[in-house]
This record gives C-alpha cells, sequence and structure tokens, in this order.
C-alpha cells in the first residue's frame, strides 16, 4: 500500500473540521483522482500525504510504514520518494528554473554530472529549455507550473501528487502533461491528480475520488471515453 | 515510443534502484551548494556588527596580552632590584655607614652589582619637589644604594639584612615587595577586566546570533519549507545557515580585526610620537606575535556564532511538525 488514510480528520488551528474521517486506500501502481468543490480541502488531504500537516485524528500510512506519529527525523527520507506539483507552485525565486528543477538533487548531496541531463532533458520536455536560466518572477504562472512539474518528476518519485498541475497551462500542454502521468503510472509510479478539470478527468477514464462537506464521497470511474482500465 | 513514454521510463526508479539519499560526510556537506539568497540572514547590518565585536574583542586582547608584557617588564625590573636607604644624623654618619654598607655588599654572595648613588644624583630625584639649589647643604638626604643580586640571594635576603643592619644602624633594605605587589595586582585585574571584556563580547555574540538566526529563519520560511518538502533534512538547513553565518562572520570579524590592528598602530606611533613610552609605561609591541595572538579573535568569533546559529536553527525547527 502506497497511502492509507484511516479515518483521517483534519481541522487547522483554532477552526472547525474541514475533513472528516476520510478513509481510502491507494495501491501500488494506482492512479486516482481527486475532485471537488474549491475549499473542499483538497489540497489539505494532500499536504497530509507529503507530510507538510499531521491529520488532526485518525491515521495516515505512507509506503506501508504508519506516519502519524513519525518522528521529524523520519520524514525527508519518505518525503524524498514523493513528487510533489504544488497547486501555487512553491519555486525559489532567486534560483534559475534549471535550479529550481535541480533542487531535490541539490538537497540530497547529488553531484550536479548526475543530474544535469536529466533536468536539462525534463525542461525541454515541458517547452522551457530556452528558458533555463530563468528565475521565476519572469516566468508566466503556466511557466512556473511547469517548472514545477519537472522538480516533481526529477529525483524519480514512487508516489505522484498533483494539486491542479493543468490549472494555468493550455488544453495542449495539459493533455500532454496527463499523458506523462499515465506512462509514469503504468510503469510504476502510484499517481494522486487533484482537478476539477473534467474534460481531463473523462478522458482518462481513472478512478475519482470525490471531496465535499468534508468527506470523500468514492465514485467509481466516470463514464469513460474509452474504455476504462485497471483502477 | 512516444515523448511521453520516453521520459517516463528515466523518471521512475527502475526496480532496485535506490530513492535519493541525504547528504553524508564532510564532503557531501561541502557539496551541498548555498541555496538561501544573499539577502537574508541579517546581511549588512549583522556583518557590522560582528566587526564591532571583533574590533572590541581585539582591542581587550591586545589590552591583555600588553598588561602581561609590561607587568612582566616592571616586576623583573623591581625584582633584581634593591635599594638601599641610609639615614643619618648628619653627612659623615651617613657617608661612613655608606661605605660600611658597601663593604657588606662586596662580600655577600649573590650581590652582582652595587653602585653608591652619588649626591647629586639624588638631590637630583628631590628637585622637582624641592627646587633647585643646594639642597644637600641644609637637609640630610639619606644616601642611596642601587643592588643588583641573583636569584637565589633574592629569595633569603634575611642574612644580608642582619648584616647590613650591624654594619651600618642606618641602613634600611628595600626589597620592593610592596612595589611589586601593587604593580602585580594592578596588573591582574588590569588583565582581568579584559578578559571579561573578551569573554562578554563572545557571548554578545552567541546572542546575537541567536536573534539572527532566528531571525533568518523567519524571513526565509518559506524557503525553508520548501528544501523540507524536497527532502531537506534540519541538518541540511542548519548548513545552509551556518555557511551564511561563517561569511558574513569572517568578513565581519576581519573588517573589525583590521580596524583594531589599525587602531593599535596608531596609538603606538602616537605614543612614540609623545616623547616615547621608554619609562614607564612600555611600548605596543605590534609584531607578527601579536598578529597571530589576535587572530585568536575572528577564530572564536566565527566558530562562536556559526555554532550558535547552527544549535538555534536546530532547536527552532525540532519544534515544528
Ligand atoms: N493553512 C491554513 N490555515 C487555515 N485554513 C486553511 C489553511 N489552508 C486551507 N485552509 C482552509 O481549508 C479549507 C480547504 O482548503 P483547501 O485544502 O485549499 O481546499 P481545496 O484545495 O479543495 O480548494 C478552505 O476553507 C481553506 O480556507
Ligand atoms: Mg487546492
Amino acid at each position: 500500500m502506497i497511502v492509507g488514510f484511516d479515518n483521517v480528520s483534519l481541522a487547522y488551528e483554532g477552526e472547525p473540521e474541514i475533513l472528516r474521517e476520510v478513509s481510502f486506500t491507494l495501491g501500488e501502481g494506482e492512479f486516482r483522482f481527486l475532485t471537488g468543490p474549491s475549499g473542499a480541502g483538497k489540497t489539505s488531504l494532500l499536504k497530509m500525504i507529503y507530510l507538510a500537516h499531521r491529520p488532526t485524528r485518525g491515521a495516515v500510512t505512507l509506503f506501508g510504514e504508519d506516519v502519524t506519529a513519525a518522528p521529524r527525523e523520519a520524514l525527508p527520507a519518505l518525503r524524498r520518494r514523493i513528487g510533489v506539483v504544488f497547486q501555487e507552485f512553491r519555486l525559489l525565486d532567486h534560483l534559475t528554473a534549471f535550479e529550481n528543477v535541480a533542487l531535490p538533487m541539490k538537497v540530497a548531496g547529488i553531484n550536479p554530472n548526475q543530474y544535469r541531463e536529466d533536468v536539462r532533458e525534463l525542461l525541454n520536455w515541458v517547452g522551457l529549455g530556452h528558458r533555463i536560466d530563468a528565475r521565476p518572477p519572469s516566468l508566466s504562472g503556466g511557466e512556473k507550473q511547469r517548472v514545477a512539474l519537472a522538480r516533481a518528476l526529477v529525483a524519480k518519485p514512487d508516489l505522484i501528487l498533483a494539486d491542479e498541475p493543468t490549472g494555468n497551462v493550455d488544453p495542449v500542454m495539459g493533455e500532454k502533461i496527463m499523458k506523462l502521468f499515465i506512462e509514469l503510472n503504468k510503469l510504476g509510479a502510484a499517481v494522486i491528480v487533484a482537478t476539477h478539470d473534467i474534460t481531463l478527468i473523462e478522458a482518462l477514464g481513472k478512478p475519482i475520488m470525490h471531496l465535499e462537506g468534508g468527506r470523500l464521497h468514492d465514485q467509481p470511474t466516470t463514464p469513460p471515453a474509452k474504455k476504462g482500465k485497471r483502477g | 515510443m512516444s515523448d511521453e513514454q520516453n521520459i517516463a521510463e528515466r523518471f521512475v526508479r527502475a526496480p532496485g534502484e535506490e530513492p535519493q539519499g541525504e547528504p553524508r560526510g564532510f564532503l557531501g556537506r561541502l557539496r551541498a551548494e548555498p541555496l538561501l539568497p544573499e539577502a537574508g540572514a541579517g546581511g549588512a547590518p549583522l556583518t557590522a556588527v560582528i566587526a564591532v565585536m571583533s574590533f572590541l574583542a581585539a582591542i581587550a586582547l591586545a589590552v591583555f596580552v600588553f598588561i602581561s608584557d609590561a607587568a612582566g617588564e616592571w616586576t623583573s625590573e623591581l625584582e633584581r632590584g634593591l635599594t638601599i636607604q641610609i639615614k643619618g644624623a648628619d653627612a659623615e654618619t651617613i657617608a661612613s655607614q655608606t661605605q660600611e654598607a658597601m663593604r657588606v655588599l662586596q662580600s655577600t654572595e649573590g650581590v652582582l652589582e652595587a653602585r653608591a648613588v652619588p649626591k647629586e644624583e639624588s638631590e637630583k630625584l628631590l628637585e622637582p619637589w624641592l627646587g633647585k639649589g643646594n639642597i644637600g647643604a641644609y637637609l640630610n638626604i639619606p644616601a642611596l644604594i642601587e643592588v643588583r643580586v641573583d636569584q637565589n640571594l633574592r629569595n633569603d635576603l634575611s642574612l644580608l639584612r642582619t648584616r647590613l643592619s650591624a654594619a651600618a644602624p642606618g641602613a634600611v633594605l628595600d626589597d620592593h615587595g610592596e612595589w611589586h605587589e601593587r604593580l602585580s595586582a594592578a596588573a591582574r585585574s588590569g588583565q582581568l577586566m579584559a578578559f571579561a571584556v573578551f569573554i562578554l563580547v563572545m557571548g554578545a555574540g552567541c546572542a546575537i546570533s541567536v536573534f539572527a538566526a532566528r531571525a533568518g529563519l523567519a524571513a526565509n520560511r518559506e524557503i525553508v519549507s520548501i528544501l523540507h518538502l524536497v527532502g531537506a533534512t534540519d541538518d541540511f538547513v542548519a548548513n545552509q545557515v551556518q555557511r551564511r553565518f561563517l561569511v558574513l562572520g569572517l568578513r565581519g570579524t576581519f573588517a573589525g580585526l583590521a580596524l583594531a590592528m589599525l587602531t593599535l598602530g596608531l596609538t603606538s606611533l602616537l605614543m612614540r610620537a609623545g616623547g616615547g613610552p621608554s619609562g614607564f609605561l612600555p611600548s605596543i609591541k605590534l609584531g607578527p606575535q601579536l598578529f597571530f595572538t589576535l587572530l585568536i579573535v575572528p577564530i572564536a568569533l566565527c566558530l562562536v556564532t556559526a555554532a550558535t546559529a547552527r544549535l538555534t536553527v536546530l532547536r527552532t525547527l525540532s519544534k515544528e511538525l
């Protein structure tokens, strides 16, 4: 099991619970959409997976380990196995696009010779090969999103969490990104994509978790455009 | 194969391939390049404060060194020398007793040199108080004998004392003991104060580092949070901050040290220009030895600030999540 939520509830400090008794599991090699209206708590749910927030109640399992109360020292190694495309990108403004994408490798103390080509290739693929030395403040929202995507993939994550990854890019790029997630997933990476882009969801026919009113409503695959594959 | 498949193949971990580790050992840490922005961590103000502290610490340390040099000079001068004062009712008694005393001195083992101070010289010593003129004519000025003795004799003057008072009842042996005591005490308290200033400055360095490290963390909160989210350990973040402090610290502390050296040099020049310190005050000796001693300041200050910054960061982060 890659991710397990067991009756997880979450309340930000001094506020009412925004997630209530959420339970689900994500198995190895699974692909899942996370939908729900804005403010439903999609980002908050993802935060608990990438260990930026601890649940108020309930238990979270990650890569088969109970991480609900994992000691702080145990978190970095777990986070390194997760690639996150943050909704608000979270790039470092004082670093170039290249350096931002390379960040997970730098943080791991890896020799630049070992990742330089990978970083270039990812940036080329997201169409930013010519903006490799640009800093985020000079990039458009869509460009930042693509840098964030490249950074999420560079360390070969076992779990990919994408929070509205196509929210700022044009439909062609959006489709391309989704296709990449599908391919990564085929090769073994588990994927959760939070989105409300119905056309994308419908095109792919993957299982959906729907958040509303603080609760999770499992939905089987939406009526697929093409025959739905394994969920 | 499609573009996407190509990329996917490169960015999914092959079976058996280890996930990315973290920087290990000294080399791994060295390779971890600076990731915090230059502008963070207080920059210029912190450098300035460290420069000032470094200046104060260097001056304090130099004062400490000067005092021990000077005290050494004074006391060894005093230690080697004795003074015998011969009082008497009239000039003849004084003269004859002086001769007796000289005879005793010449026959005492351990006396290196004994010199009866000529009358004119003694009178000259009194001139500042009594004015010019033939003082000796109406005052019975005691005679003085300056004696230099070896360490053995110096350690035990009792026999000499007995022999002197037998031969010349008016002779008073002054071993400068009181002066010696007072000078040593003065030197000790001077040194203590200089040392206290040095320690206080180091303490202030710690305090400043705590504040600056906390402020730096707060100012770089989002950056630190992103570093954590992509897998950085607290240790990695602490290294980043520590490195910034080392760079700022080195810059500041060497600026302060240079300023201190300049000040000491100028003081030394002024002292020499003002008639020379030759008498009572020892000269300020600016040499490689002092320089190397003062190097303690940047080393100590950098170590103290960087280590404090590191601990502060680790402590602050340990309270998160
Ligand atoms: N750090 C936070 N502190 C307090 N409230 C928050 C915080 N982050 C999100 N919220 C609130 O939690 C709710 C869910 O937010 P979010 O998880 O971002 O939803 P979604 O991603 O589905 O739009 C919202 O009402 C939002 O205002
Ligand atoms: Mg959101």
